[in-house]
């Protein structure tokens, strides 16, 4: 595992910023998901080495992270605040800070340029950082965090103040570093925003992690709450008939030429449903979909 | 996208950090601060030497005895150099060392890096050290150029005294600005900690005699000034007749040398420990 | 009458202060925040010790016959008034130098003004702030040094002969802390760092009284003292107190930097606190 926390907790003075949070984070992309306050930039902060864990270990490649700075060159950190030294070009910038990892003038301004040309600023590379925009300010943190070629990426909030086109070429990115072979993790309280990027999640509320792993299958796995089912068909109400008899639905609700079900069982269900439409018994059915197969539903259901 | 090979040591760490920084510091509205705090007494001393000009008869006595420019340039020396510009540079750059990239939370940045978080400091406080020296040596070479020449047949005389007085004015800015890093690398409220000191404790045991003089940077600073120390009251004249010699030159440099290694040493473990919690 | 009660937002059915009095507020919460912090606390206790020294004095002075040149006088009270300037210096540092330059660093000010609050409202409230501990390290201890003369003497005699001993003690007591507020928060208006105003401020006191100090040392005169923001302070407190100046700078002029200084204070405060920026 990239980033492995064992009974991690932070607190600051009385506030409990993490409670005991035990994790690994794999290879490849994965989404930390939380609402403002959860504690996703606190577990950011102690996966880069800028906040000491309270209590319990945190290890980025299996050594500890904290006073470990010959860690850092292998990892990109993207901060959630807008803080920049504001009288530099954004080239400038991104060059010094490459730097800062011995890398001599020449080769980190080129990296600083490269980094530049990938999110999209190449063109903005001699203008003052404090003359960016709110979108051009992101990418230009961004590029400061992959420009040194780092193995791990952590990226809090990246797409924050963005607009939709850059926001969907910054994910498409994302997904292209991940591809490539680097860890990213990035955080959002923007669930579509995540779903796009990865189904691998880190659900956190609280300062607790409530769940991590694959989307589908946390869902799979929360048995108490019943899976929706939403089914567009010609003849609802024999279809509605039809299911009264089976074990394991649990409502039945009607909606506009839509019939919408709740089951305890669904891969059951689905068989079955499979079954009704391949033999058209019960008329066409247009439609089938899952309304709460989708991570905000997960996490309404965890965070109740 | 090649993979950085080297990983930077303390040093050469520090040295990258002092080139970001020094930009940083000469064109920040502190440098604005700084070039009006060095204007005063170049202005002063335009005027001084406009009306020793204007009228050569009207030129400072004291007791009936004409004083020249060369005493003249000990005095503003002393009294705006030693007692005020150098201490205020000092707490003023020095707590705000790390305090100011905490405060607009740029510090993630450099923290992030592979560099040890002393690197951070140290090459912050060379900055500092580089961008005061740069403003306050040429400042007090212009004053002499202004005042030494008042009443006197030449100013070659008080060349080597000069010479002197800027070494002085280095040691002292780096004897200071390293105290108030550690100050400001350990303490919440650097600033009125700073001044407490540079203005409370250090004027007051520095009048009376005793051991406790021992522990200001100022007892030492003001063994290196080659001019005597003027006095601004009665008060202060009868103090100084009973304080004891000064200590020698050697003795004064190894001390303040000792002051800004130990709080130096002192300052960068306080930042490789401490946390820094950013304002959202 | 429904049975179901509405959930919804109700307006406040209570009274409403009148307007104008929303400074209070301010300054109400201003003064329980910095009365929460130990630190502050233990700086107004030190603050507090020339007072004690001075209760002991007067104890002395009238139980104890050898002790009879201690006795109080009206130069006592100026002198104790004096004393507490180094106080009211860090306490203005302490508490003035982030009064406005916080709210202005959170983007406060906007949020201020957005309320039914006037400019000069929000100004005098954080005013009030600092006036408040400057008069309790002041007027408070020197009003109650007289009451303790009058219960250790166990008459009136005192103050029957120095009837203007209280408005004076009053009088002197808001010059000084209305000067040192008004430009404190005149600072502090002009930057969203805190640490940076009280290096302003510490510039604005002492560089002019090390200006001042060189006028002395080359002129040996010191109706110079008008350039020293403290001088002016002490030039009108002996004024007020009936006693010798200790500066030959005619009062007027004093009296007329001071207004100076405040007129200043106020117009930069007029242009700073703002809800909103003209950037053009």
């Amino acid at each position: 595992m990239i980033i492995a926390a064992d009974h991690l907790s932070k607190w600051y003075g009385q506030v409990i910023g993490l409670n005991d949070v035990t994790l690994a984070v794999p290879p490849g992309i994965t989404g930390l998901l939380g609402p403002n306050g959860a504690g996703k930039s606190t577990l950011m902060k102690l996966i880069t080495g800028q906040l000491r864990p309270s209590q319990g270990s945190i290890t980025v490649f299996g050594e500890p992270i904290w006073r470990n700075p010959a860690s850092y060159a292998r990892i990109g950190f993207c901060p959630e605040q807008d803080a920049f030294y504001e009288r530099m070009t954004g080239v400038e910038w991104v060059a010094a800070l490459v730097g800062l990892n011995g890398v001599d003038e020449e080769a980190a301004r080129a990296m600083a340029m490269r980094a530049l040309d990938l999110v999209d600023l190449a063109g903005e590379a001699r203008k003052k950082i404090g003359a960016y925009s709110k979108g051009m300010r992101q990418r230009v943190k961004l590029a400061q965090a992959l420009a040194h070629d780092p193995e791990l990426l952590i990226l809090d909030e990246p797409l924050a103040g963005m607009d939709p086109v850059a926001r969907r070429r910054t994910i498409r990115l994302i997904r292209e570093w991940g591809r490539a072979g680097r860890t990213v993790l990035v955080s959002s309280h923007i669930l579509h925003e995540i779903e796009s990027m990865t189904s691998n999640v880190l659900l956190i509320h609280q300062g607790r992690i409530l769940a991590e792993g694959n989307v589908h299958q946390i869902r799979d796995l929360i048995d108490e709450h019943p899976h929706t089912v939403y089914i567009r068909a010609d003849e609802t109400r024999a279809l509605a008939r039809a299911f009264l008899a089976e074990d394991g639905v649990l409502s039945l609700k009607f909606e506009d030429q839509a019939l919408v079900v709740q089951t305890a069982r669904p891969d059951a269900f689905y068989t079955r449903l499979t079954a009704m439409a391949a033999s058209g018994e019960l008329g066409t059915i247009h439609e089938v979909t899952s309304p709460d197969d989708n991570l905000q539903a997960v996490f309404q259901y965890l965070v109740k | 996208m090649a993979s950085v090979t080297r990983r930077p040591t303390l040093l050469p760490s520090a040295l990258r950090v002092f080139d970001l920084s020094l930009g940083q510091m000469l064109w920040s509205r502190r440098s604005l601060f700084l070039a009006l705090l060095l204007g005063g007494p170049l202005l002063l001393a335009a005027l001084v030497r406009f009306a020793a000009v204007a009228d050569p008869a009207a030129l400072p006595r004291i007791n009936g005895q004409r004083i020249g420019g060369l005493t003249l340039f000990g005095m503003m020396m002393w009294l705006l150099y030693i007692r005020f510009i150098v201490p205020v540079l000092g707490v003023f750059y020095g707590t705000a060392l790390i305090a100011d990239e905490v405060d607009d939370r740029t510090i993630t940045y450099l923290f992030a890096r592979p560099i040890p978080r002393a690197a951070v400091l140290l090459g912050k406080y060379f900055a500092y050290l580089a961008c005061t020296s740069l403003l306050v040596l040429p400042s007090l070479v212009l004053l002499y150029f202004l005042v030494a020449p008042i009443g006197e047949r030449g100013i070659g005389a008080g060349v080597p005294a000069l010479m002197a007085d800027l070494a002085t004015l280095v040691v002292g800015l780096a004897a200071y600005g390293a105290l108030f890093a550690w100050v400001g690398a350990r303490v919440k409220r650097p600033v009125v900690v700073g001044l407490v000191f540079a203005f409370g404790w250090e004027p007051g045991v520095l009048l009376f005699p005793g051991y406790l003089k021992q522990l200001t940077v100022a007892y030492y600073l003001q063994a290196l000034v080659p001019h005597s120390m003027p006095s601004v009251s009665p008060v202060g004249s009868i103090m100084q007749m009973l304080q004891p010699a000064p200590p020698s030159v050697a003795a004064s440099l190894a001390a303040l040398g000792a002051i800004t290694v130990l709080t130096l040493w002192l300052a960068a473990r306080a930042v490789e420990s401490r946390e820094y919690v950013l304002e959202p | 009458m429904s049975p179901i009660h509405d959930q919804g937002y109700r307006r406040y059915p209570g009274e409403r202060s009148p307007h104008g009095r929303a400074w209070a507020v301010i300054a109400a919460a201003g003064l329980r925040g910095f009365f929460r912090r130990r630190e502050f606390l233990g700086l107004l206790l030190v603050s507090l010790f020339p007072f004690f020294v001075r209760v002991v004095q007067i104890y002395a002075a009238a139980n104890l016959p050898q002790a009879a040149f201690l006795r109080p006088s009206p130069e006592m009270f100026r002198d104790f008034l004096r004393q507490q300037d180094i106080f009211v210096f860090f306490i203005a540092v302490y508490v003035g130098s982030g009064l406005i330059a916080n709210d202005r660093r959170a983007n406060a000010l906007q949020l201020y003004l957005s309320k039914p609050l006037t400019r000069a409202e929000y100004v005098f409230g954080k005013l009030a702030i600092l006036l408040a501990f400057l008069l309790l390290v002041t007027w408070v201890p020197a009003t109650v040094l007289l009451l303790v003369q009058i219960v250790f003497a166990g008459n009136f005699t005192f103050v029957a002969d120095h009837l203007y001993l209280l408005p004076a003690i009053t009088l002197s007591s808001l010059v000084q802390a209305l000067t040192v507020s008004v430009s404190m928060l005149a600072l502090s208006s002009l930057s969203n760092s805190s640490r940076y105003v009280g290096i302003l401020f510490a510039g604005l006191v002492f560089f002019s009284q090390a200006l001042y100090g060189v006028l002395y040392a080359v002129t040996r005169d010191t109706s110079w003292s008008w350039m020293s923001f403290s001088a002016n302070v002490s030039q009108i407190m002996a004024l007020i107190f009936r006693m010798p100046s200790p500066y030959a700078t005619p009062w007027p002029v004093s009296l007329g930097v001071m207004v100076g200084v405040i007129a200043a204070a106020v117009l930069v405060l007029e242009r700073r606190v703002r809800g909103v920026e003209v950037v053009a």
